[in-house]
């Protein structure tokens, strides 16, 4: 443990017991950790600012102070860069009071210059510094008025404030999507730390020096990255803002659905905050094995799109398939549930019925964070239950007389090489929006969108996920494509339950398992990470 | 516990047609005031004779302003928040001036279902909503019309409220048009 640059080792299910004393209890905690992660495994929450469990530890905000037996006596050490070691004697605030002032000054001192913007904050609800607060006993400020807030930030964004005072640059514009409030800013650097160590690509920067220090970008150069919009998560206090969140809704009045991102294999996991019927905002989900706490702008500004142009309800009716051959075709948000439904709609009709699954669009890279570049996200769970891929559709399009399209943008994807599927006579097109497969099919049918529906996905670890439904659908009568497709096999599911079920009978792999062994986290198949 | 003994009625009273008449005295007595003497009746006949508010009774909802005609409110939802009713409808954005970080463009008090307990006003961090109007009847056509919007809160006059300095300097009302043409409202 020496430098800067260290990333935080984080307890794992094999971690090493070690006994180690708090308060002069002794305590078995992971051993391979840090003081302030050992503390929270067994319950004991340390407030920080600057640590950030995906990030490197910096240790410069000392709200995590915590008191250990040394050689030379009792002493502050930071919880957050303290490596747990076999019987090491610590204090904590439930017994030291020397601890308890310490956490209670340096709240006091981060929050002297901090300007009392609660009202009109973005943050305000999740705001670490609120939190903290809280947890300190609610002290009341010392500071006089007339000596005012002192930090203003860097001096070209200062302003004179309706009220004759000196203020820092409130929305300084960092780039496309980041608006930053260089008053509200506590110098914690998780912003630069996640742009230099994570996103690997050195954006932000902390200038000038002591209290005289302020987040900027370089010179001319903007903020702007595929992973720009996290610092607005990792910023503890309402600095960093994201300008399509910024003062939409508060926090609190939002609901929050856990769910999976259904535009990237990987599968990023996430929670949809909602309230009235709209999806205000996408925020990551932590989960340690696929998206840790990062989430791709893509993936994030995706909900924009949910709820428009979309099909409307109709009357769900069996189309004639005709004697040809049939091509049913499942788009890359089919969750298994759908796949399921699918499958039993082509064991229906038999022997003149394929199922293919995939998209037109490229399969790009991963980029070691939260995406895996493949647009296709259930492709793992096609390849369990014996989905051809779509290519070898586009190949042999002629064969087929009958195309349907399950959740699949095949003309919006590729118009070039779709153009081969308009030779095809019938095409039957289940989908949310009104895309251009919508358009130029025979009949299209207005399906729920992956946000509002339950289901499950394997993503590209081989990770067993569920999505849940968030309650903005906007129109209460649409089905679910695992619905839709379920009755024109002739047995309609009620429940996603029954077509996971279905797809267990399918799938050997899934055999046996119920929503409720799924964890939050995903679980991980037999035979392991594909 | 004290036990109250009723005093046994006299011949008089149990002969009942004497008090019959008494109490048919004491009517005409007040109608005949109400029909010669009808100021000195202690009542108020409430249409045409209005009570007398004062300014601490809670009463409709009224928004101040700061001195450029703006409203001083910056959609915190702090009002919302506290609102036992659920009858406060706010939506911010952000403000055209660079020295002020938010406004409100929707803020509605929907006064049906409002129950004047007075805790949005003793929220409100930056003492923009106030209950002091005086106006404590409501009469509308239509549910809609409960509800007062932002044009409506703002639309007050600082004669009404003498006593009140931060009223005078506010220019309140419609009189400021070009403040409010700036913050995008209407002005009639």
């Amino acid at each position: 443990m020496s430098n800067y640059y260290n990333m935080p080792k984080l307890p794992t299910e094999n971690s090493p017991k070690v006994e180690i004393f708090v308060d002069d209890k002794p305590v078995m905690v992971p051993g391979d950790t840090n003081l302030l992660e050992a503390l929270k495994a067994v319950g004991i929450e340390t407030p920080h600012v600057c640590y950030h469990p995906y990030l490197p530890v910096s240790g410069n905000c000392r709200q995590c102070l915590v008191e250990q037996e040394g050689p030379r006596g009792r002493m502050l050490v930071i919880a957050c860069y303290t490596p747990v070691s076999p019987g090491m004697k610590i204090y904590t605030p439930a017994s030291s009071a020397r601890v308890k002032n310490a956490r209670k000054a340096t709240q006091e001192f981060m929050l002297v210059n901090h300007p009392l913007d609660c009202p009109i904050c973005d943050k305000a609800g999740e705001c670490t510094l609120q939190e903290n607060y809280m947890e300190a006993d609610q002290n009341e400020s010392r500071m006089r008025p007339e000596y005012g807030k002192n930090y203003h930030g860097n001096p070209a964004h200062q302003f004179i404030d309706a009220k004759g005072q000196l203020r820092g640059g409130k929305h300084v514009d960092l780039g496309p999507r980041v608006l930053l409030d260089e008053e509200r800013c506590v110098q914690c650097d998780r912003c630069v730390r996640f742009m230099r160590s994570i996103a690997g690509s050195e954006q932000l920067q902390l200038a000038g020096r002591a209290d005289h220090t302020y987040i900027t970008t370089f010179p001319g150069e903007k903020l702007d990255h595929e992973y720009d919009l996290c610092v607005t998560d990792v910023c503890p206090v309402g600095a960093m803002t994201a300008k399509y969140f910024r003062f939409q809704k508060r926090v609190w009045l939002l609901s929050h659905t856990p769910t999976v991102s259904m535009d990237d294999s990987l599968g990023a996991n996430i929670w949809l905050d909602y309230a009235d019927g709209h999806i205000y905002r996408v925020m990551p989900r932590c989960n340690p094995v696929v998206n840790r706490s990062w989430l791709s702008n893509t993936s994030r500004l995706a909900f924009q799109e949910f709820d428009k142009n979309r099909l409307p309800s109709m009357e769900v009716h069996t189309p004639a398939f005709g004697n040809g051959k049939i091509a049913i075709v499942a788009g890359g948000t089919c969750t298994l549930e759908d796949l399921a439904a699918i499958r039993m709609l082509k064991e229906k009709l038999g022997d003149r019925a394929e199922i293919f699954g995939g998209s037109l669009l490229k399969v790009g890279e991963p980029d070691g964070i939260a995406k895996s570049g493949d647009p296709v996200a259930n492709r793992a769970g096609m390849k369990l239950l014996g989905f051809a891929d779509v290519a070898d559709f586009m190949k042999r399009a002629s064969e087929f007389e009958t195309l349907v399209t399950v959740n699949a943008d095949l003309f919006g994807e590729d118009p070039a090489a779709a153009g081969v599927l308009e030779k095809i006579n019938c095409r039957v097109a289940i989908t949310p929006f009104d895309d251009a497969t919508a358009k130029k099919a025979t009949i299209a049918m207005g399906v729920r969108h992956w946000s509002e529906v339950q289901g499950t996905m394997v993503n590209s670890l081989n990770m067993l996920q569920k999505l849940n439904a968030c309650p903005v659908c906007p129109d209460e009568n649409l089905w679910a494509a695992y619905q839709v497709v379920s009755y024109m096999a002739g047995s309609k599911f009620e429940a996603a339950a029954d077509a996971f079920k279905k797809a267990g009978e399918y799938a050997p792999v899934l055999a046996g398992l119920t929503y409720d062994a799924i964890k939050s986290t995903g679980k991980l198949l037999e035979g392991g990470e594909a | 516990m004290r036990v109250i003994k009723q005093k046994p009625m006299t011949l008089g009273e149990r002969l009942y047609i004497f008090e019959a008449l008494r109490g048919l005295f004491t009517t005409l007595k007040h109608a005949a005031r109400g029909l010669f003497r009808y100021e000195e009746l202690p009542t108020i006949s409430y249409p045409e004779g209005q009570p007398e508010v004062r300014n601490t009774y809670r009463a409709k909802h009224r928004l101040m302003l700061r001195p450029d005609g703006t409203p001083r409110c910056v959609a915190c939802g702090m009002c919302a928040a506290a609102c036992p009713a659920h009858c406060i409808f706010i939506e911010a954005t952000a403000s055209d001036d660079p020295r002020i970080e938010k406004k409100v463009k929707r803020f509605d008090i929907d006064h049906l279902t409002c129950v004047f307990c007075g805790l949005c006003a003793e929220a409100c961090p930056v003492d923009a909503l106030r209950m002091d109007t005086k106006k404590i009847s409501f009469e509308h056509r239509s549910r809609e019309e409960f509800v007062a919007h932002l044009e409506d809160l703002t639309n007050w006059d600082p004669k009404d409220y003498p006593d009140d300095e931060q009223s005078q300097v506010a220019p309140g009302g419609t009189k400021n048009a070009e403040a409010l043409k700036v913050w995008g409202m209407e002005v009639k």
